[in-house]
């Protein structure tokens, strides 16, 4: 097992050095460098010192000489100016990222609510009209894209019903840290939450459902009903016991989905996260925020899936005996 | 499915030529056709969007698309009328003109990109499986690491710095990361299919390598090649859409059903002038899940244990 | 120059262990093995599964590939060969599969499969490439009216005819059977082995015959070699080993074939008891500390056994 982990880190280390190279060679690629932004404040600035202010931040070194100053910079949680804002990218990103941490943690957390009920009762009860109900749901789910639905969400239960808030993540006339304010904040929140849930369920619930039922006709369980075992403990001790840790498991695996996500729901819903930024930096072309964004999103994936091939490799071995 | 075991004599009996040639629905066609006949949710699905992609294509031809795209000052944002059946937009557009492009372009271009993706996948993953050994190892790595990419982000990256940016280019962009899921796949089924005796029997009869993957193994995976290229058509379409709502993904030249859905995100337009971009969204979810529900009949029978008839 | 040997064959299969996944040790499925083809007889490799034998054939025709030595078809070695070359030897040896079932291509026609070689190797025109097929379909007793049907609409027998009519096109000289009747029912095992004899003679064929069945192997070879964990314990004429096996290996296998003549069945039973207690009493006379067994010895001509 420590074998196994010990490799998948290994294995972790070269796909980290190519995914920042390939990130820096996109931005290279990028119109503008550190300089633009001190240049459009100082337009006046000449050639003369301009050269010299490249030369002394490293500009016009070998490629691989910036890539490693770079990748040195990132290791300290320096990650450049943005262009646009004028304050270190770090800074930008701090109260983003806690709202897109927010905003996805309620997601998964919404989804699994909806989705291991449905799953559960679409495995026990198969071919009821529930579980026609909950194979129907996962369909329209599963075919509907995820800015259409959240834009419909949106007109519906923002506009027409005027429920919830259209923008923002919190009502800017409350006091940080009252009651208030965090209640504007979940208010805030559960539109989009609710939106990027529901269609994030269908893999769960086809994953439970087909599970319970590959289960439920297993000699094991067909031995625990022999030996008199009632049927709801059937399921929660004997089926269910076996299909719950591999759908935690799947958790690293979502947050590839989960930023793919931030970015329209964020967008749509005027929500302040790293993806409506990541949208709004590359529209005012400020790429340092771009780079780093990217960065950052390709990192959380790889630790995801870090995380998520270790648990599944916990709960079945086979998947160890490469 | 029915396997007729027949022994020489039967054969003389019927001696009927047609009969002879073979029996009619045991092909992967005469079965994926049988089910979806068989599901009444897939076959309305079918004629819809049969009917659509008609409808689309046909006025698209008729359609004067210059006149679509010309700005009308005088009738902008026009609700439905008999003039503009449903209404203009804030260049006093017709919306339905901008409807039917819109389709006509995301579908072909969802074609497109499937298309790309899918002998991209079906390359690499036959390559992978059937060789296996090191040239398995090495493009499973490279799979891998494309997994882990944030592909939303990059595509949105690549689209805003690439130079000369036009539809060719962004349908080269999105098959570049698209293409991992289904070689994985191909892959997968091409390793299982090779340790099957009549690839070696092709080896021992002096076939070469190119020809037992194209014309043994990949008949025999073109069931899972046809329900994964449905599927992937119905996500690709809503990718697209969803690139070009956000802004990064058709050029404006080139109207998406997405370019209409992004006037929405004009709260005026969201909530007051829904003609704008509320059929835009119901088409896109339409074609979505006619294209699913096709799909879902279509992986039915290529799995022989969930067919239903 | 003999038609076919096999010197000194070697096929190892690593395996890998440990953090940087090295080497660690060998699976030995075929080590150090020789012996020879004479042409025009059938040759048996006999042996339980595992036992290297589907290897040594499947290395023969070049499935596999060899950790060492030396296979000499007509003089060639063909171990030795790029892939371009041994291509031109394809046409001489032909491999019967052991599953009719995944031997043939479920989505191909009868031509198609027949035809798949002579596409390879002769450019013939399709009239011509038909009426070929059609002759070899005739040889192997189905109507001729079948190329055009598919392997599904086949019984277990029938495929297994057109397997061996497949492997028939290219006037082959060395038939390689791997276990050709043992996934058909014991009713239509006879009928195609008597078939596979008669087309021996009918195309004068050198068989390879692997088989874990005595049975079979006794009615099938004029030469036995027997193999256990990827070596020789016995080699000889089909009427040495079976009247007069030396090895316990091959006794004990010799006395497990079935005897339909009941009243023989008390001596059977003792016959079995006698062996098994011989084998028990000396077992580090036939097997080293391995459990391997010993190289080979020549005890007669034809004969030769695996003893210290």
């Amino acid at each position: 097992m420590i074998k196994f982990i010990l490799r998948r880190f290994v294995v972790m280390i070269p796909q980290l050095i190519i995914l920042s190279v390939l990130i820096f060679a996109l931005a290279k690629a990028m119109p503008g460098d550190a300089l633009t932004g001190q240049l459009a404040s100082n337009p006046k600035m000449d050639a003369q010192t301009l050269h010299e202010l490249k030369q002394k931040l490293g500009l016009l070194d070998p490629p691989y000489k910036q890539y490693l100053h770079w990748a040195g910079g990132l290791l300290h949680g320096d990650m450049g100016m943005s262009v646009i804002h004028q304050v270190p990218v770090t800074q930008l990103l701090a109260g983003r990222m806690e709202n897109t941490l927010i905003l996805s943690l309620a997601i998964l957390i919404l989804s699994y609510m909806i989705a291991i009920p449905l799953g559960i009762v679409g495995g026990r009860w198969t071919d009821s009209w529930a579980d026609k109900m909950v194979v129907g749901y996962n369909y329209l789910t599963f075919a509907t894209p995820l800015f259409i639905f959240a834009l419909i969400m949106l007109f519906i239960f923002g506009f027409v019903l005027n429920w919830f808030p259209t923008s923002g993540s919190v009502d800017i006339r409350v006091e940080d840290g009252t009651f208030s304010y965090y209640m504007s904040k979940l208010n805030h929140l559960i539109l989009p939450a609710l939106s990027g849930a529901i269609v994030n369920t269908t893999v769960t619930i086809q994953y439970l459902r087909n599970e319970i039922i590959d289960t439920k006709i297993k000699d094991f369980v067909k031995t625990a009903r022999a030996k008199g075992v009632n049927e709801s403990k059937v399921y929660t001790q004997h089926i269910l016991r076996n299909s719950f840790l591999p759908i935690a498991a799947f958790l690293g695996y979502e947050i590839v989905y989960l930023i793919g996500g931030s970015v329209f729901l964020e967008t749509i819903y005027g929500y302040p996260g790293i993806g409506q930024l990541f949208i709004a930096s590359i529209s005012q072309r400020d790429f340092s925020v771009v780079t780093a964004l990217v960065m950052i999103s390709g990192l959380a994936t790889l630790i995801g899936t870090l995380l998520s091939d270790i648990i599944l490799s916990a709960v079945d071995p086979r998947i160890r005996i490469e | 499915m029915k396997t007729e075991i027949a022994n020489p004599n039967q054969q003389n009996i019927d001696s009927d030529k047609q009969k002879m040639k073979r029996p009619k629905g045991t092909g992967p066609l005469a079965i994926m056709w049988r089910e979806i006949v068989k599901d009444k949710l897939a076959l309305i699905s079918l004629i819809l969007l049969g009917l659509v992609l008609v409808i689309v294509y046909g006025a698209s031809l008729l359609l004067d698309q210059e006149k679509i795209i010309t700005v009308d000052l005088l009738s902008i944002y026009a609700p439905p009328s008999a003039e503009h059946i449903l209404g203009t937009d804030y260049g006093g557009r017709d919306i339905l003109g901008q409807l039917i492009i819109g389709a006509k372009n995301s579908f072909t271009i969802g074609l497109f990109v499937t298309l790309v993706a899918g002998i991209i996948g079906l390359s690499v993953g036959l390559i992978a499986g059937y060789f296996g050994g090191k040239t398995d190892n090495v493009i499973m790595r490279i799979i891998d690491f494309v997994l882990i990419l944030p592909t939303l982000m990059l595509i949105i990256v690549f689209v805003t710095i690439i130079p000369k940016y036009n539809v060719y280019t962004f349908i080269l962009i999105m098959s570049g990361f698209l293409w991992t899921g289904k070689a994985r796949l191909i892959r997968s089924k091409t390793l299982a299919e090779r340790e099957l005796d009549y690839v070696n029997a092709s080896k021992t009869l002096g076939t070469p390598d190119w020809k037992i993957m194209i014309r043994e193994v990949l008949p025999n995976l073109s069931s899972i090649i046809i329900v994964n290229l449905t599927l992937n058509l119905a996500g690709n379409i809503g990718i697209e859409s969803g690139l070009t709502y956000l802004g990064f993904g058709l050029p404006e030249s080139t109207p998406s059903l997405g370019t209409l859905v992004s006037y929405a995100s004009n709260p005026d337009v969201l909530q007051n002038k829904w003609w704008i971009w509320l059929p835009a969204s119901l088409l896109i979810l339409v074609l979505m899940l006619c294209i699913n529900f096709i799909g879902q009949a279509l992986k039915r029978a290529a799995d022989a244990r969930q067919r239903l008839g | 120059m003999s038609f076919l040997k096999v010197n000194n064959l070697k096929v190892y299969y690593p395996i890998r262990g440990g953090f940087f996944r090295r080497v660690v040790d060998h699976v030995k499925a075929v080590d150090d093995i020789s012996f020879e083809l004479k042409q025009g007889e059938t040759y048996g490799l006999v042996g339980e599964s595992g036992c290297g034998k589907t290897t040594t054939g499947r290395t023969i025709i070049g499935l596999n590939k060899s950790t060492s030595g030396e296979i000499l078809f007509e003089g060639k070695d063909l171990t030795k060969l790029s892939r371009r070359d041994f291509h031109h030897h394809r046409q001489d040896i032909q491999m019967i599969f052991q599953d009719p079932y995944s031997s043939l291509n479920p989505r191909k026609r009868v031509l198609d499969i027949i035809a798949e070689p002579l596409r390879n190797f002769e450019r013939l025109s399709p009239g011509e490439e038909k009426r070929k097929v059609e002759y070899y379909i005739e040889k192997v007793g189905l109507n001729p009216e079948s190329i055009y049907k598919y392997p599904h609409e086949f019984s277990g027998g029938q495929r297994q005819r057109i397997g061996i009519a497949r492997a028939l096109t290219l006037n082959p000289k060395l038939i390689i059977a791997d276990e050709p009747v043992s996934a058909l029912d014991v009713s239509v095992q006879a009928q195609v082995l008597n078939f596979m004899q008669d087309i021996q003679k009918e195309f004068n064929l050198t068989y390879l015959f692997i088989s874990h069945d005595l049975g079979i192997i006794q009615h099938m070879c004029d030469r036995i070699g027997i193999m256990y964990r990827g070596q020789f314990v016995e080699q000889g004429t089909s009427k040495e080993i079976y009247s007069n096996p030396q090895h316990i290996y091959t006794k004990r296998l010799i006395s497990a074939i079935p005897d339909i003549n009941p009243e023989k069945r008390v001596r059977q039973v003792e016959l079995r008891q006698e062996i098994n207690a011989e084998y028990k009493n000396s077992y580090e006379k036939y097997f080293n500390a391995e459990g391997k067994v010993y190289q080979l010895k020549q005890i007669s001509d034809t004969h030769s056994v695996a003893l210290p």
